[in-house]
């Protein structure tokens, strides 16, 4: 099969006309690509759809630009500067790790030896490491010292190594903080080192040791540019110390106390004065968790700069199980996680870049890649409209934190095709094998690093592979997100509406000001990671009269924030969401690691932060299945005439959506319903629902039941059914909730003539008209319960 | 837990059969499952396969928990055109290697075949306590999901 030579992506998800947005591409092989930009119309290669779409845009570029490879330096890691403070003669170098991966299996993407804190590269220098064999070792120079036994993996251990320059005495010390009953005692190990410790002028490293230093320009992309570092560590380090004599182990026992500066009556850094006078460094992880700077309290303020940002805001070795949030108790979140497979930016350079025509429509664009040979690329993105210069009173919210969740997603790879949910066997597509061979392009937030422990972060500044046309998804074996959403940019093109868009972004940083000129905001299929000032906006904008047509399920689930650090590269440039105490978690949050690093916010569902789903846009989830879809019938409450006008030109009998590009129905995937105990609100009509109709691999979610039970399925559970419902909100605004992810797949059935394609025209028709809604009649004003009617 | 039915037993051809009429119902369908297609290619009315036969549902069940290491799955290796099947390593950063250099023009065709070959590779006692190793206390036992 082919492989994918190019590979890339932009410095942007929105660009405003005017500006440019500049584009970064690895092209391992061939010469040379063809770039363009092209309008996306259509992504689903369907034979039973309209097919791959894709438009000629005026004042486009048709560039043919020179191949170069270029590769992601991935795995994170921190560095200080070299200093001649770091280079000692004598030293004490100690910490605690809590190691995910001590032995790995020799065909791992990155066997060998681990970096924990070293000055070392090349036989050259000192350092900790974990062995290839799963045991602490010292290096001096090439001189080797391990420990009698590998490390346990996922346990805290401290370990010292003191080095006497005088003496050459090495001594490595290996003390694990919990001891089973069968454990052996493990003493220090001591050896002599015949010759003088040779310091190398390559950084520090922490979780990492320097590779080597390069003009190779493969080597530019890796930060500090030029130097590349092997040997990425996974697992937790805490409170790192280095100081420039061969301690005693008491003296060692002191120094973990750290620095200790700040005290007025004291005239030094250490803990003791003796100790002070030897500290070379002191780093506290618990200092600046929200930052990628690993913060030095020693006397030559060898702060670290953290790259590929490590997990951080997690519990430390110390943690006493009695506080939840970092922030009210740092010192005991003093570790920082590292991970092999952690990304937060390819650093490429740029390869060409495109200034956005000043009067470019708002639309879905992608940058295209070819080559004579047959390869090929897209790399999406958004023109958006500046505020107040709208093009349309329609605009259409494009997901991308959603899409971000799910960016370069390997559950198929990694957990066994996850047939148990998809309920066949997956299908991976040429972009998963290429990600399942190149982990250095990052996870998704849905997937577990290459140690096990969940991702948590997401960045756009690396090829997302996920986000393109022409793929199928093994949750769907159908699109999935961005692919699936260009089912409504299809139908919105074929039935000729004028649209604006957006994204997740624009109105996460915007606000209300992003959306207050639009008469109605229609969603993607998949909405289910949020930003709160996401939320607030969609809030205030239905409450001042805004309407909102969302057109899938599982929307507003997900607590997500964007990482502060990142915020001078662009917006939205690192998402962060934990997966807490429920919810659909492909991986679960550990104890006390429930906070964002980057704000400092409870994570995990927006339901369990009080907000609940339902409140956005009048239903919430309730259950998901990815074998096949079905379809709607309508209810009584159809007729009614506050929404009936929704159904013109539909039968009450008809079957709606019996037919479709996702799963073959518009019911399906993910489903939403109605709940007046969960926020829908008291006046909401259910108008349509797909009870009784789904397979057994349709379940109930399980922040919806408190207990294991039979009968959660499809065809025995009465939640398992989505409910497309209509509810008015104040001063003339509205929500229609579609309510299932496969909805979309129905719109372009028979080239849009259906009777899904009628029920959506008919409701945009009328939310598009500019100022209120008419007044629902006076009869339908009543005071309503939530429960009890 | 039920065990496999052995080859050349009624019960087995049974699943087979079933299967092969299900897989075939789903041609055409953007999605699939082991039930039938009333009309084939439309899920409107289905039925049949795992909702209908008790063994054929707890059959699929095990194989699909299967642990990742040597999982069967499917590549797509050209859109929409030509799929072969492939497993999975279990290791992190080693893709799945094609078993074979067979093409499949169909994409739901294939889940048979995996079927058929699934039926082969699960022993009769999977999942019992004569099948216990050391994995099953550290999640390798039976654990696929993330």
């Amino acid at each position: 099969m082919s492989s994918m030579r190019l590979t890339g992506y932009a410095d942007k998800f929105g660009v405003h006309p005017g500006e440019s947005i500049k584009f970064y591409v690895n092209c391992d092989g061939p010469s040379q690509y063809k770039a363009e930009i092209v309008q996306m119309i259509n992504g689903d290669t369907n034979p039973r759809g309209p097919g791959f779409i894709e438009k000629p845009v005026p004042g486009s570029l048709e560039e043919t630009v020179s191949g170069r490879k270029q590769i992601i330096h991935g795995g994170s890691y921190g560095f200080v500067p070299d200093c001649n403070a770091l280079n000692v003669e004598s030293f004490t170098l100690q910490c605690w790790v809590w190691p995910t991966t001590p032995i790995t299996h020799p065909k791992y993407w990155k066997h060998g030896a681990q970096g924990l804190v070293t000055k070392w590269s090349d036989d050259v220098g000192y350092g900790l490491f974990i062995n290839e064999k799963g045991h602490a070792e010292v290096r001096i120079n090439g001189e080797k010292l391990e420990s009698t036994t590998p490390l346990r993996d996922h346990a805290w251990h401290f370990l010292a190594a003191t080095f006497d320059a005088k003496t050459g005495k090495l001594i490595l010390i290996h003390e694990p903080q919990i001891e089973y009953a069968l454990d052996p005692v493990i003493e220090p190990v001591e050896m002599t080192i015949s010759g003088k410790l040779k310091n190398t002028s390559t950084p520090l490293a922490m979780a990492a040791y320097v590779d080597g230093v390069s003009e190779d320009p493969l080597a530019a992309s890796s930060l500090p540019a030029g130097i590349t570092f092997a040997g990425k560590y996974n697992g937790k380090l805490d409170t790192p110390r280095l100081c420039a004599k061969a301690l005693s182990r008491a003296e060692i026992e002191m120094m973990k106390l750290g620095a200790q500066p700040g005290l007025t009556e004291r005239r030094n850094s250490g803990p003791t004065g003796p100790l002070s006078e030897v500290i070379v460094g002191a780093w506290e992880f618990s200092e600046g968790i929200s930052t990628l700077v690993a913060t030095d309290f020693g006397p030559y303020r060898l702060d670290a700069t953290l790259v590929n940002c490590p997990t951080r805001g997690l519990t430390g070795h110390n943690w006493s199980g009695t506080t939840f949030d970092w922030k009210q108790s740092p010192g005991e979140y003093g570790a920082i996680h590292f991970h092999d497979d952690d990304v937060d930016n390819a650093r490429w350079d740029v390869d060409f870049e495109w200034t956005v025509p000043d009067d470019c429509k708002s639309r879905f664009y992608a940058a295209k890649l070819t080559t004579p040979e047959g390869d090929e690329d897209y790399i999406p993105f958004w023109v958006v409209p500046e505020i107040g210069d709208e093009q349309s009173k329609i605009a259409v919210m494009v997901p991308t934190i959603s899409y971000m969740a799910y960016a370069n997603e390997h559950v198929a790879c990694n957990a066994g095709g996850a047939e148990l949910f998809i309920y066949r066997v997956p299908i991976m597509q040429h972009q998963n094998m290429f990600l399942a061979e190149h982990r250095e392009y990052g996870g998704s937030i849905y997937d577990t690093h290459t140690d096990g422990s969940g991702i948590c972060l997401s960045s756009r500044l690396r090829p997302i592979l996920s986000i393109r046309p022409k793929y199928d998804h093994f949750l769907a074996q159908a699109p999935w997100q961005y692919p699936a959403d260009l089912h409504l940019i299809y139908w919105l093109e074929t039935m000729g509406y004028e649209y604006d868009v957006f994204t997740d972004e624009d109105l996460t940083y915007d606000g209300l000001a992003r959306i207050e000129n639009y008469s109605v905001i229609i969603t993607g299929s998949h909405p289910e990671h949020n930003t709160g000032t996401q939320l607030d906006a969609l809030h205030n904008y239905t409450q001042r009269g805004g309407r909102i047509m969302y057109m899938g399920a599982d929307a507003w689930y997900w607590v997500h924030s964007f990482h502060p650090a990142y915020d001078e590269l662009g917006r939205g440039v690192m998402t962060e969401m934990r997966r807490c105490e429920s919810g659909i978690r492909t991986w679960r949050a550990d104890p006390g690691e429930y906070y964002h690093q980057g704000t400092g916010e409870l994570g995990g569902m927006w339901r369990f932060r009080g907000r609940y789903l339902h409140s956005v846009a009048g239903v919430g989830m309730s259950s998901e299945g990815f074998d096949i879809s079905s379809y709607f019938s309508r209810t009584p409450e159809s007729n009614d005439d506050r929404v009936s006008w929704a159904f013109e030109g539909i039968e009450y009998d008809e079957m709606l959506g019996n037919f479709g590009l996702v799963g073959g129905g518009a019911a399906g995937l993910e489903l939403d319903i109605v709940d007046t105990m969960l926020g829908s609100p008291p006046h909401t009509l259910t108008v349509a629902t797909s009870a009784g109709r789904h397979t057994e691999a349709y379940l109930l979610v399980m922040e919806d039941f408190g207990f294991n039970q039979q009968g959660l399925d499809g065809t025995t559970h009465p939640r398992v059914r989505g409910d497309i419902a209509y509810h008015e909100t104040p001063n003339g605004g509205a929500c229609f909730a579609f309510s299932s992810i496969a909805f979309c797949g129905s719109l372009p059935w028979n080239n849009c003539d259906n009777n899904i394609s009628k029920l959506v025209q008919n409701v945009l028709d009328r939310f598009a008209v500019p100022g209120p809604l008419p007044a629902a009649p006076a009869d339908a004003i009543k005071y309503r319960g939530r429960a009890d009617y | 837990m039920i065990s496999i039915p052995p080859a050349g037993s009624p019960e087995r051809e049974a699943l087979i059969a079933e299967h092969k009429a299900c897989v075939d119902s789903m041609k055409g369908v953007a999605g699939f499952s082991i039930l039938k297609c009333e009309t084939p290619g439309d899920t409107t009315v289905v039925s049949g396969g795992v909702h209908e036969s008790p063994l054929l549902k707890r059959v699929l069940l095990r194989m699909r928990g299967e642990s990742p290491a040597g999982k069967l799955i499917v590549v797509c290796t050209k859109v929409e055109a030509e799929w072969r099947i492939a497993r999975l390593s279990g290791i992190r950063g080693v893709p799945p290697e094609f078993i074979d250099d067979k093409v499949y023009d169909c994409e739901q065709e294939i889940q048979h075949e995996i079927f058929l070959m699934r039926l082969d590779e699960l022993p009769e006692s999977a999942g019992m306590p004569e099948d216990y190793h050391e994995g099953w206390k550290r999640r390798s036992d039976n654990w696929p999901v993330t």
